[in-house]
């Protein structure tokens, strides 16, 4: 009687993910050392190209070792492995042994961002003509979307200027030593970019993101929205980091 | 349609060299899952192709011969690549990778066993529906053997292509690796496969690492896989080929020569079936 196949392949990937004995036995035998070290080789490549300045700065073997263990709590879940990845930064941010590079989670969201956006749906040109004919008196509950490829990070740490510093053919020393950084991931001519914004602009964006409509998420500006909102609005749209809108009901 | 021809894998590093020079070659395979975006560079790029070659796509996580059947959500991102790509040849491994929500992302042997078999059979038969076409199936490399095998490696593949309704995807690279892994005689494999079924064929390098031959993909094709490619092209004719290099990708001109080498031998075995014809 052999084996059911489900309860085999179950068991052979406790063997590959967590190091597990196999059994029924193989043959040969050291061919379960083949089959996990190239398994975990391809996790650890895949996840070292979505974050390769977070490897710079802790080095391989490091990097290595994080890898090994966030993969251990957190499975690839895709065939796709341009979707691992997701998480990384969370579980540095737990990980006791980074704990004297506070900024490490915030590098790797920002290396997630902009992985997401590039693989992101390319943004539709803004629909000029229908925002034309929402009546002004609605204009406050228009719900505005970011451009699919648009991904927002704040950090309390100076996550690009660090990103920047440690881009291939760079030293790694940061331009600036002190955050918040407020960054912006847009996608320019299919590349995509970080810069950062000031406060204002991203707990705008960020509320837009949300979902809030467009007169809620003008509060991020404060006292100086009536100043300031129109400029971003139509600053966003030009730009394409605002990509679509949803025009409220006129029934309601 | 493809021609009878040698096409090589598309990638990154080669892009622009291919497009500047427009190299002749039969067609160029992508890795599917390499165009799973919704949007981005990699599908325009992919666009830019598709007006001068022949495309085969390449599935390398579908995980055909899991138990637990293929995943929906992969299976639809293949769908789109597939529909608005129409592709030549798609393709994909008869082999599995992921298990209950897991994926080891790798080529995982299966056990040559019936129910393996209908398993396979079963998601072949479910992907060649949603995709609305038939899709060619490989025969994969192996490092081991599961004990409780039915049946012998050739009998296994043969069966599932003849029972599934699709077609081989014949690597003569693996054939070599398995028959020296295994120990079994390569020529007595290429003996039983339906020659009819073989819509594309691989070949690829491959390094020994000990007593092992190991299927790297990065190197040129061996020797003695030239020679069982020849074999195999005098008993199934020529069919499209592929010079495959995935890791440390070498000029594109190295490819190109690998391609050239294969071109040939097509060459003459198209000169035989004529002359076997007249």
């Amino acid at each position: 009687m052999s084996t059911p196949l489900a309860a085999l392949q179950r068991r052979f990937l406790d063997a590959m993910l967590e190091e597990a004995p196999f059994t029924p036995e193989v043959a040969p035998a050291d061919a379960l050392d083949v089959y996990r070290a190239s398994v975990a080789a391809n996790l650890r490549s895949a996840l070292a190209s979505a974050y390769p300045v977070t490897q710079r700065l802790v080095g391989e073997a490091f990097f290595a070792e994080a890898a090994r263990q966030h993969l251990r709590a957190v499975p690839s879940a895709s065939g796709d492995l341009h979707q691992l990845g997701n998480g990384f930064a969370a579980f540095l941010e737990g990980y006791e042994p980074a704990r004297a590079l506070p900024w490490l989670g915030d590098v790797a969201r920002l290396e997630w961002a902009l992985h997401e956006s590039h693989f992101a749906a390319d943004a539709l040109p803004f629909d000029f003509a229908a925002l034309a004919r929402v009546p002004p008196e609605m204009h406050g509950d228009i719900r505005f979307a970011l451009a699919p490829p648009v991904r927002l990070v704040r950090s309390e740490w100076p996550v690009l200027a660090i990103w920047e510093a440690n881009q291939p053919g760079r030293d790694g020393t940061p331009g600036r030593d002190a955050g918040p950084d407020f960054i912006v991931v847009e996608r320019d001519d299919f590349a995509p970019r970080a810069r950062c914004v000031d406060r204002d602009t991203w707990l705008f964006l960020e509320a837009l993101a949300r979902g809030a409509a467009l007169a809620e998420a003008g509060l991020a500006f404060g006292d100086a929205m009536e100043e300031r909102l129109a400029d971003a609005l139509s600053q966003g749209i030009a730009s394409g980091l605002v990509g679509s809108f949803a025009a409220p009901d006129p029934g309601t | 349609m493809v021609d009878d021809g040698a096409g090589i894998g598309l990638r990154a590093p080669h892009y622009r060299a291919i497009l500047e020079r427009e190299p002749a070659l039969a067609f160029l395979e992508i890795h599917a899952e390499n165009f799973f975006a919704e949007g981005g560079q990699a599908l325009a790029w992919l666009e830019r192709f598709r007006e001068r070659y022949p495309l085969s796509v390449h599935g390398v996580g579908l995980s055909l011969g899991s138990a637990e059947g293929v995943e929906e959500s992969h299976l639809a991102k293949l769908e789109r690549l597939v529909r608005r790509f129409e592709p030549a040849l798609v393709s994909e491994h008869l082999s599995w990778s992921a298990a209950g929500g897991r994926h080891a992302n790798e080529l995982l042997p299966l056990p040559f066993t019936r129910e393996a078999l209908s398993a396979a059979v079963a998601n072949i038969q479910h992907v060649q529906e949603r995709l609305g076409r038939p899709i060619l199936v490989e025969n994969v490399s192996t490092y081991l053997r599961f004990g409780d095998g039915e049946m012998a490696e050739h009998e296994f593949v043969a069966e599932v292509v003849r029972r599934a309704g699709c077609g081989l995807l014949l690597d003569v690279n693996n054939i070599h690796v398995n028959a020296r892994n295994h120990g079994f005689d390569a020529l007595a494999y290429l003996d039983a496969i339906d020659a009819a079924t073989v819509g594309e064929i691989h070949l690829a390098g491959h390094e020994a690492v000990g007593a092992r031959l190991v299927d790297t993909h990065g190197a040129r094709v061996a020797p003695e896989v030239w020679d069982l490619y020849v074999a195999a092209l005098a008993r199934l004719g020529p069919r499209p080929t592929l010079i495959e290099w995935d890791i440390d990708i070498p000029e594109l001109d190295t490819l190109l020569d690998e391609a050239a080498i294969a071109s040939r031998h097509l060459q003459s075995a198209a000169d035989m079936r004529e002359r076997s014809l007249a």
